[in-house]
């Protein structure tokens, strides 16, 4: 992933001494202020207890970390594969055609579903369309940055969203008129101080989260552009985020840089849960179709399972053979299967309850970017550094 | 609006909200992965049979399924 994190600093007056200095902009409250570094410590100190010093702030956290794991071991009583020996062993795994769409002048980088389910949205460096599978109806659009890396439908099929290295995620209505310039239209609505790692909308074409290389998520009001909430506690980039199934309430999860997948509470911008067992960047979060759970893709070459409710990881999907990254994972409609795309060019389909892997679908002659299952479960996409998007339908 | 990192040098905050998090993250309710992976497994054979990338596959040799011609695809 790029690397481009530098930080511009600021100097001025500061928010408490009113002196001229190098200020830090933090977070009180969620409300952003800037103090200069001596005031940032003389008010952290303020709130500490009589006797409190880093180093036992620093001690108890450890403990708090020690006591975590021992009451996550103390539920650990069996293996979610051992719980599934019961259930049949899938068949082999077979694709009956597949299309391979051209067209883009660049890199694959992500696509998203319509939930029309039959149109897509996909993105690379230069150009986005929407291409309707049974019709080809093409909408270009230029992009004012030169890498797009997040794409998204809105609920409504009429709206989508994209962004990238410009920092912004932008907001497309969408026409059926091919001649009409979309460019035009374009609305600004979130704004990051990195580049834009994944973006999707809520339950409504009204509002957007969106994730960043400035380690932050936030949740935006698409028609005022107004920021609602943010989201901190990612110490590196923020990869990729997912929302729960609808039923399961206003959360959702994100996966960073920083070997972290954290849930959050969009309303509260609480970080609820945080797992932290992968090796490497995560890149690739998804929410298990119940909501109960959800798999990460990561660079350490596995995929993994995370459990919500037991609030561990249940299942690793990896293989001695699998020493590449996986760049993205999407679950298929009852959850059974894990579909995981890698920079070996290939994309692993995993049994999620057994833990084996059920098929390696070869055909991409480059990184595999994006993998997609259709919102009716009837097809996946797979988007690669090739320049191309494999349709796949059952 | 800038979302700004905090420095390390800033040891002192880090060190109260990390203290913070994981004293919300110890009060969780937790349950055991017994129950959790039975409710994941229940869910998958709930909605194998509305999964068309799974019921696609080629049958598997189940000895207790009438036989019937395969298909291979």
């Amino acid at each position: 992933m790029c690397d481009q994190t530098f930080v511009a600093i600021t100097f001025g007056p500061c928010d408490s001494c009113s002196q001229n200095k190098p200020l830090m902009n933090i977070y009180l409250q969620n409300e952003p202020v800037n103090y200069c570094s001596l005031c940032v410590e003389l008010m952290a100190c303020q709130g500490l207890a009589k006797g409190e010093t880093v180093s036992t702030l620093r001690a108890e956290s450890e403990n708090l970390k020690a006591k975590l794991e021992e009451e996550r071991a103390k539920l650990h009583d069996v293996e979610l594969h051992q719980v599934a020996e019961k259930v049949e062993t899938l068949g082999q795994f077979v694709i009956k055609t597949r299309r391979t769409l051209k067209g883009h002048g660049n890199k694959v980088l992500c696509m998203d579903w319509c939930r029309d389910k039959r149109r897509m949205v996909s993105s690379s460096q230069v150009i986005m369309r929407s291409a309707a599978v049974c019709v080809l109806q093409e909408h270009a659009v230029t992009m004012p940055c030169t890498w797009v890396m997040a794409c998204a439908y809105a609920p409504s099929g009429c709206v989508i969203a994209c962004g990238g290295l410009d920092n912004k995620c932008s907001v497309y209505p969408l026409s059926l008129d091919k001649n009409e310039n979309l460019a035009a239209k374009k609305k600004s609505v979130a704004m990051h101080t990195n580049y834009l790692s994944a973006c999707s909308f809520t339950n409504s074409d009204m509002q957007l989260l969106t994730s960043s290389g400035d380690g932050t998520c936030a949740l935006w009001d698409v028609e005022s552009g107004q920021l609602l909430q943010s989201f901190h506690g990612h110490s590196a980039d923020v990869l990729s985020l997912d929302l729960a199934p609808s039923e399961t309430g206003n959360t959702f999860v994100s996966g960073g840089c920083d070997k972290k997948a954290n849930v959050w509470d969009m309303r509260s911008g609480q970080n609820i849960q945080s797992f932290e067992t992968h090796e490497s960047d995560i890149n690739s979060v998804k929410y298990y179709p119940s909501g109960d759970a959800f798999a990460t893709g990561s660079d350490d070459a596995t995929c993994r399972l995370y459990d919500l409710r037991a609030d561990r990881e249940v299942a690793i999907y990896s293989k001695e053979s699998i020493i590449f990254g996986a760049s993205s994972v999407d679950f298929s409609l009852s959850g059974r299967l894990l579909f995981a795309g890698y920079n070996d060019y290939n994309i692993n389909v995993w049994d999620v309850l057994k833990g084996t892997r059920v098929a390696i679908l070869f055909g991409h002659e480059n990184r595999v970017s994006t993998v997609r299952v259709s919102p009716d479960g009837t097809a996946f996409c797979s988007g690669s550094w090739d320049n191309t998007l494999d349709f796949n339908p059952v | 609006m800038e979302a700004g990192k905090v420095y390390s040098s800033n040891t002192v905050l880090q060190a109260r909200k990390a203290v913070e998090q994981l004293r919300l993250e110890a009060g969780l309710e937790r349950i055991k992965i017994s129950a959790a992976a039975a409710q994941l497994v229940q869910y998958c054979q709930e909605n194998r049979r509305g999964d068309p990338l799974l019921t696609g596959i080629a049958a598997s040799s189940n000895p207790f399924k009438d036989k019937k011609t395969c298909v291979l695809l």
